[in-house]
This record gives C-alpha cells, structure tokens and sequence, in this order.
C-alpha cells in the first residue's frame, strides 16, 4: 500500500518534470503576475492596517496560495487522462486499496505546487518582511494544509469528469474568482456586508489568513489570535473534509444497474 | 479455475432503462486451460472482463475464482490475477523501466525480485536495450509485448487478455501466442482470451462463443466444428447482392439451409454435383463453388445467424 502510494506520487512528479512547457508555464506565469502587479500598484498601495507594506508583500502570500492551489489542482488532470488513455483501469485492478490512489495522486500534485511555493519563498530576504524561521515554518504549514484541501477537490472532480475542458472550465469558473475574492489581491476591508459574508463562508480566504499572518506577525501574536485559529480550523476541516469525499467516491466501485 | 453461474449485467443508460450486456451467462473455465471467447462486436466480452479483473462488481450470479469468492476475496484474487486490457494500459511518459516499476511496486514486489524477473521475461521480446526509452517511442506491436510481460510480472495464476493481439501484425501475432502457449506449459496458468481472429481462437483447448451477453456454444475447437457435419459447400459470389439472390433461389427450391455472410454462401451437406445443376442457370452470379472442412468461422456465423433469424 505504502509502495503503491509512493510509487504512484512518483510518477506524478516524473512526469511533471518531463514536461518541460509544464514546469515553465507553472512557474513562470504567477512569478510574472507578481512582480507585474507589484511594479503596477507599487507606489499608489496602501492597505488599511498594513502601514508600511508595499503591493508586492501584500501580494506575496496571494501569489504562494495561487501556486499550491492552481499547480495541484491542475495536476489532478492526469486523473482524466489516465482514465481515458486507459492507464487508471490497470491500476484499479491492481492488489492496492483504492484509497491508494486517492493519496498517491494527491501527495504528488501537492508536491508539485509545494515545491514551487518553495522556490518563492526563496525571495523573502529580498523583500521587506522578517518572518523569521518558525514564521517560514508556520507559512509552510499553511501551505501544506491549503495543498491538501484542494488537490483533493481537484481530484474529486477529475474523478467524476470525461473531458479535459470539462475540468478547465470548472476551475476557471470557480476557482480563480475564489481565489480572487480571497482578498489575495485586494484587502477587502471596506467590502459591503454579504462581500465579508462570502469571503468568510469562501475556504480559500481562510488559507490564505494561514499563510498571510505568518509573514506579518510574529508567532506568540498568531497563537492568540481568533482570526488565525478559526482560519486554522476551517482550513483543516476543509482538507479533512474534501479528502473523505475523495475517498468515499473512489471507493464505490461501479456496480452492475 | 474459473466458474460463472448465472450471471447478470446491467449498464445504466440515459434514455432507455438500463441495458445488459449480460444476460444469464454460465462458464467454467478448468485449471491450466487456453479458453477463447469469442462474439461479436457487443456481445459483452469486455464486461465480463472487467467484472472478472475486479474493475465492476456483479450483482447477482456467482463467481468464483480457485474457490474464492469474486466479491469477497478482491484483494486475494487480484494477486492471482494478470490482466491485458482491449485498450492499452501503459504510462507513455515513462520509460518502459518506470513502467515496470510501477507495476511491481502496486503488486508488492522487492526490486531484486523484479529485476530478476525482468531480466528473465525480456528475452523474447527484443526490447532488452530498450528499457530507459520512453513506452511513447515503441510502435503498437512492441507495446503489446511490453504489456504483456507487465501483466506476467507477479506470475499471475490466471491471465485475462481482451483482444490481446489486436494490431499486430501476423508474424508478431504468432510469435506473441506462441509465447503464451510456452508460458501456459511451464507454468501452469489458466488463459482466458478473447479475440476477433478464428485462426487464434483454434490454437485454444476450449472456445466459447458469446452472444447478446450468454455462452452459445462451447468445447474444444474440434467438438465445436463436429457440430456443423463433415464437409461444407461454399459459394463465392463477387457481389453481395448476387448472394443474396442466390441465397433466396437456394432456399425457395430446395429448402436446404444456407448461411451468407458478404459475398460468400454456406450450404450444408449437399453434394456438389446437385448443388452444380441447381445453380447452372446463375453461372454469371458466382465465381467458384467449393467444398471446405468446416471452420471456428463458420460455427461463429452459423449459430450466430440463426439466433438473429429466430
Ligand atoms: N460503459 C458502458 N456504458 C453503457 N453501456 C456499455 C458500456 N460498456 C459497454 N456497454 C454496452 O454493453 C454491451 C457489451 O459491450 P462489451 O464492451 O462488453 O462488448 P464486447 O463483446 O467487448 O465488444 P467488442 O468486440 O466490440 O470489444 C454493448 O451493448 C455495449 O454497448
Ligand atoms: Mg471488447
């Protein structure tokens, strides 16, 4: 079981590195988005709260979030793509639980976005935040939490879809305005009553506050703070959540009608 | 090894109620046999397969496998079992090395083990030197072989291989069974096989032929022929058309039973010299009149066409 899982989260890897136009489609275009936004707005920027903090280290959390979300989801694609180039159907017959499968491509789609959050978080001694080794530790969390969640919705989804477009649709319907009402952008600070509404009932905000907080305060500040325990707890009910589904559709074997 | 008792399927459809593709099948399959299974187009070969690799779950009807229960027993089963699918199953981003590996990794396999195995099993395939190329880079022949050898990896005591020869050509064809013949021998595993291609199907111990989702007919390729009488008259038309006519005037006068398929007309113990007479008028609408050894082909049309016209 163990083997299957890595041998499968390998093969993600694998064949994600392989394809070149992949790895530089993933990494370079939110690099582009950042440092294209950050010089736009540089000098006219200023969040309510976050005296002092230029564009680019607003956005630099919205940015790793952006990576995790979008790279792991859309590494979940290869769900549809094995089934229909016929691979799934050997491993399904193969002696592993199903639920093998669920973890294998989720922990190698996670992997995949988690290693190029990585490579950003390469940046922070070049940008005016100190969030210091636990903050890194605690953005890492925050990112490894927020992988989780959604590769395993992009997974749930995938699983149930026949066509590639199919699944860019969805996603570009209701992932990018998630991510975008997030407040990854912009601070929703001055937002009208049912815009706070939808930002807290939105999953992807809560991740973000995850990441966000650690860059900008220190740890005794976070661990008293009820807006990063709730935004911790929602985002782990989230992953836990999002994954039991995953696991309870691949689970059902298709049954004679 | 294998026994399917009364077993039913349904696939669930979007305008009609459901639709079975199988319906009330009984097979046995004994240890160390080389059963084919053929059908056509739709006949529900596939679904068995996939039901008996594990892929979808019956509902009712019983399967057993070596004794073991097929719902009950999965993840016995499934290490039993070596599977080629009617549609390639391999990853072409991989090299045919990480292919393997993948397999043994999903079948529990050590390494040394699977190294050993690799190292025994390439041999007949000529792609030794090929396992860090990419599957993608194989032609569709070679690939086959290549699954194969995946499918026979753990050493599987039944091997299930739909239309395994699909795309190969006839000498790689021959090759391929005459592999499976030699694994069948050494190692005593019981092969159960579908194919389009008669000539393959008599190279089995046992055939069965599937129609509309039940066992018409099975036994030995032999047994199956005996059924059709000795000797059979053939009559090659060069249009469809005038088989057809020919088909209608045969049957109108004589009342014989005659079998078409295209162009080509089969009828039963009748002596040719009859047959000659019969047919003088028409000598413009055939081209030869023959008489063959009945063949696996001619059973599959023969009953297959009477159970469409009953
Ligand atoms: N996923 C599916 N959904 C609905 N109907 C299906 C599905 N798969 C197969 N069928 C139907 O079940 C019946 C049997 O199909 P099956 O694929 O088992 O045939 P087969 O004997 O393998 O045919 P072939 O020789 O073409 O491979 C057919 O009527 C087919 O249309
Ligand atoms: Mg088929």
């Amino acid at each position: 079981m163990v083997n299957g899982v890595i041998s499968m989260a390998k093969r993600e890897l694998v064949r994600f590195f392989r394809q070149g136009h992949r790895v530089v489609g993933s990494i370079a275009q939110p690099i582009i988005f950042w440092l294209f936004l950050g010089s736009g707005f540089g000098a006219s920027f200023q969040a309510p709260g976050l005296e002092g903090v230029s564009y680019t280290e607003y956005f630099f959390p919205g940015i790793l979030l952006m990576v995790v979300l979008f790279s792991g989801i859309f590494s979940t694609i290869t769900v549809i793509e094995d089934r229909n180039q016929g691979l799934l159907q050997g491993i399904l017959v193969a002696p592993v639980p199903r639920i093998a499968i669920v973890f294998g491509k989720v922990i190698g789609a996670m992997v995949i976005g988690l290693l190029q959050a990585f490579l950003l978080l390469l940046t922070i001694p070049f940008l005016a935040i100190e969030p210091g080794f636990a903050g890194i530790l605690m953005v890492i969390l925050g990112l490894i939490i927020a992988a989780l969640g959604f590769t395993a919705l992009g997974f749930l989804i995938a699983w149930n879809m026949e066509s590639t477009s199919g699944f860019h649709a969805i996603m570009s319907v209701f992932l990018l305005p998630l991510w975008m009402l997030s407040g990854a952008m912009f601070p929703m600070t001055q937002a009208p009553v049912w815009l706070e509404w939808l930002m807290f009932l939105n999953p992807v905000s809560h991740a973000l506050l995850l990441i966000r907080m650690p860059l900008y305060q220190p740890i005794s500040e976070l661990l008293t703070s009820s807006q990063y325990i709730i935004a911790f707890i929602v985002a782990i009910i989230w992953a836990v959540g999002c994954l039991m589904l995953a696991l309870s559709r691949v689970n059902r074997q298709q049954c004679s009608a | 090894m294998i026994s399917i008792k009364e077993l039913n399927y349904f696939y669930p459809v979007k305008k009609a109620d459901k639709r079975q593709a199988l319906n009330n099948l009984n097979l046995k399959v004994a240890p160390n046999t080389f059963f084919a299974l053929t059908g056509p187009n739709g006949s529900g070969k596939s679904t068995l397969f996939s039901i008996l690799s594990g892929l979808s779950l019956p509902k009712d009807g019983q399967i057993t496998i070596d004794g073991l229960d097929i719902v009950r027993h999965q993840a016995k089963i499934r290490h039993m079992m070596g599977v080629v699918f009617q549609s390639p199953a391999l990853d072409k981003h991989l090299t045919l090395a990480e292919n393997f590996q993948i397999h043994g990794d999903l079948y529990g396999m050590e390494p040394s083990l699977l190294q050993k195995r690799l190292d025994e099993d390439l041999s007949w395939t000529g792609l030794k030197d090929r396992l860090g190329e990419m599957v993608g880079t194989l032609s569709g022949g070679m690939a086959r072989r290549v699954e194969l050898v995946k499918a026979l990896l753990h050493r599987p005591k039944i091997l299930l291989m739909d239309e395994p020869t699909n795309g190969l050509d006839p000498g790689s064809r021959r090759d391929f069974l005459d592999m499976v013949d030699n694994l069948r021998r050494e190692r005593d595993m019981t092969i159960l096989m579908t194919s389009h291609i008669f000539a393959e199907a008599e190279r089995a111990d046992e055939v069965g032929i599937l129609h509309k989702g039940s066992l018409l007919a099975s036994g030995s390729p032999k047994e199956l022929t005996k059924r059709l009488g000795h000797e059979m008259v053939v009559i090659q038309t060069s249009k469809r058309k005038h088989a057809e006519f020919l088909k209608t005037k045969l049957s109108k006068k004589t009342g014989i039973k005659v079998w078409q398929r295209d162009s080509e007309l089969r009828v039963e113990k009748v002596d040719k010299k009859t047959l000659d007479d019969l047919l003088s008028h028409y000598r413009d609408r055939f081209n030869e009149i023959a008489i063959k050894r009945p063949t696996l082909e001619d059973l599959f049309i023969h009953i297959t066409q009477e159970k469409e016209e009953s």
